[in-house]
């Protein structure tokens, strides 16, 4: 697997975020987590490895996932990558438009719509 | 060195504002002074020696009265009458008119002295003045929403008016002389407020208060009471006003004022607790939902009984899923924070794709569910939002109509989309028809949580926010018939109102 094929979630529920990191991995994904939208910009500027998506969650503290997409389409290196908005707030369809982002689901998301979502940016190890 | 009948003559002639002269005993003008030519217009030489019946009206001419009071002046020695005077040009004039015998000692009457005064200007103030406390006395008199009323030095009631009345119920003969403490609680009373506002209105020349009194029946209203101390012009004190107004109304409004802010930060608190706590109670959801999915995906390892277990938890995930979602679309709705973002939708297609997601709970329900869609019925509509209307229907009778056939039909009607969901279940009682879309705590039962009510509610509050109407009927063999209009629209003036960041 080449370094450019990690999935950034971004979450700062604990337990959903590793759950969301386990089962992605299960599904042959790499998966890494970040608990705000700045951990996530760090994340995502550290020099090692390249992201094939970014699954955003938009209520955090710290920096929320609206305040993290603006500073990410600011920075040239970063605003390529894909963002997908995973949201429990019902008009997440929305704040999608308004990102601009590639898509977006609402949680609760069973697995398999997740799984066909990452599937659309980021090819399994497996 | 004058002599005295000279000096007399000349005090009497510079007294200008009264006409002072004299009659001989038959009634003849002997003197005449400068008031008299000044107040009725003839000259001395005019005048001496007529008759005074020139200075009458001819009413009183003819009825004798110039001659009367001669007669009574010399029967009571003096006379004195106000009345009407004619000048020589002829105005008339308002006089007081003294008319004296003059007789010599041993008592034969030599004539008659006639003093007049023009009272024209002190009559017409005085007239003035009677006129102004007319009408000022009928102004107070006929106030209806104030008790305006005197108080003697003592306290007692002195006068009374129509707003007394009615404030109070007395009548007028009832209350005065009474003391006006009979309007106050026993308990003040007895703690001496009655002294108190009266020497607290002497003190400081004014006196308010609100608060409780009481009326004749013993009711109680709540007045603004205002007491001032009334002076005569010598300083005297000679009473007090006392001015109360009936505020029981107000007071009641503002209490429902206060009453309904309170019920309405109530509401406010509990929406936003809604709020908060369905997004809460969401967030466990999403974990438990992936991990009970990525166990079911791995059924290569599992027996079928373990699968499932695995289906039925994950349905249970989804259905406290979809019921907090609808306390979250509530609470929005009640916040008005319901928010549309219409597209451009083929309605046919998306009723037809509710009904294909919702295959497995029509077959657990044991419903076959018969579309009949129109094509080509576009529009701009929340295609989230009218799914969830067709969801909600469709939901609503697997749950009461299970076992039966339901129908759906999409069709046009004029300017109008019509969806029609009618099931062949026990129907709707009467009474409930209006019922089922009301909120569930309007409903009668808190069973309703989860069924009727709750979800019809939300559904009808997105058909409303899409300008459209959504109504239940019997059908006439049986079953229920819930109908929804939703105008066709080619542009978006949807009013979806825009959700707080």
């Amino acid at each position: 697997m080449t370094a450019m094929h990690r999935v950034l979630v971004v979450d700062d529920d604990t337990e959903i975020r590793e759950t969301m990191i386990e089962v992605l991995e299960e599904a042959g994904y790499k998966a890494v987590g970040a608990s705000n939208g700045a951990q996530a910009l760090a994340q995502l500027r550290a020099p090692e490895d390249g992201w094939c998506v970014v699954l955003l969650d938009l209520m955090m503290p710290v920096m929320d996932g609206r305040m993290f997409r603006a500073e990410q389409l600011q920075d040239p290196e970063l605003s390529p990558i894909p963002v997908v908005i995973v949201s429990a707030m019902s008009d997440v369809d929305e704040a999608a438009e308004e990102l601009q982002v590639a898509a977006h689901v609402t949680k609760p998301v069973p697995l398999r719509d997740l799984v066909q979502i990452v599937d659309r940016f980021c090819p399994r190890a497996a | 060195m004058l002599n005295a009948e000279r000096r007399l003559q000349l005090v009497i002639d510079s007294i200008h504002d009264s006409a002072i002269f004299m009659l001989d005993p038959a009634g003849r003008i002997e003197t005449w002074n400068r008031g008299a030519e000044l107040i009725k217009g003839y000259k001395r030489h005019e005048i001496l020696g007529k008759k005074i019946h020139a200075f009458y009206t001819p009413e009183e001419r003819a009825s004798g009265r110039p001659e009367q009071l001669l007669d009574e002046a010399r029967v009571k020695g003096r006379v004195e009458d106000e009345g009407w005077r004619v000048r020589k040009d002829g105005t008339r004039f308002w006089a007081d008119t003294t008319v004296t015998a003059v007789c010599e000692m041993d008592g034969e009457l030599i004539g008659f002295v006639r003093v007049t005064r023009d009272l024209t200007e002190r009559r017409q103030t005085e007239e003035q003045r009677l006129q102004e406390e007319q009408r000022f006395r009928t102004l107070v008199e006929s106030a209806r929403d104030y008790a305006i009323f005197m108080l003697d030095t003592g306290g007692r009631v002195a006068t009374w008016n129509e707003g007394a009345r009615r404030s109070k119920q007395y009548t007028a003969d009832e209350i005065i002389g009474q003391h006006f403490s009979r309007f106050y609680l026993d308990e003040e009373v007895r703690a001496g407020k009655c002294d108190c506002e009266l020497d607290v209105a002497l003190r400081e020349g004014r006196f308010e208060d609100e608060g409780w009194r009481i009326r004749k029946d013993g009711s109680r209203f709540w007045a603004n009471v205002v007491i001032a101390p009334l002076w005569d012009r010598t300083g005297t004190l000679i009473g007090f006003s006392k001015i109360t107004r009936d505020l029981t109304e107000r007071r009641a409004a503002e209490l429902d004022r206060v009453q309904l802010a309170r019920a309405q930060e109530a509401l406010r608190l509990r929406d936003e607790f809604l709020s908060i706590a369905s997004h809460e109670l969401r967030t466990p959801l999403v974990a438990l939902q992936l991990q009970i999915d990525s166990l079911r995906s791995q059924s290569v390892n599992l027996q079928p009984k373990q699968v499932s277990k695995l289906d039925r938890a994950s349905r249970n995930v989804q259905r406290l899923a979809d019921l907090i979602k609808t306390v979250l679309d509530v609470s929005r709705i009640a916040r008005g924070r319901l928010t549309l973002s219409p597209k451009r939708i083929d309605l046919g297609a998306l009723v037809g794709e509710v009904i294909d997601r919702l295959h497995e709970p029509a077959h657990e329900a044991g419903c076959i569910v018969a579309a009949d869609l129109a094509p080509g019925i576009e529009g701009m509509w929340d295609p989230l939002r009218l799914g969830q209307v067709v969801s909600n229907l469709l939901s609503n009778a697997f749950k009461y109509a299970a076992g039966s056939r339901v129908d759906v039909t999409l069709s046009r009607d004029g300017d109008d989309a019509v969806l029609c969901v009618q099931d062949r279940g026990p129907g709707i009682a009467a009474e409930h028809l209006e019922k089922i879309f009301e909120r569930f705590e309007r409903a009668t039962a808190a069973k309703n949580l989860g069924g009727m009510g709750l979800g019809l509610y939300v559904a009808r509050q997105i058909v409303i926010a899409h300008r459209g109407a959504i109504r239940a009927r019997n059908r006439e063999h049986g079953g229920a018939s819930l109908e929804v209009r939703l105008p066709i629209r080619d542009t978006c003036p949807l009013p979806a109102t825009k959700d707080e960041p």
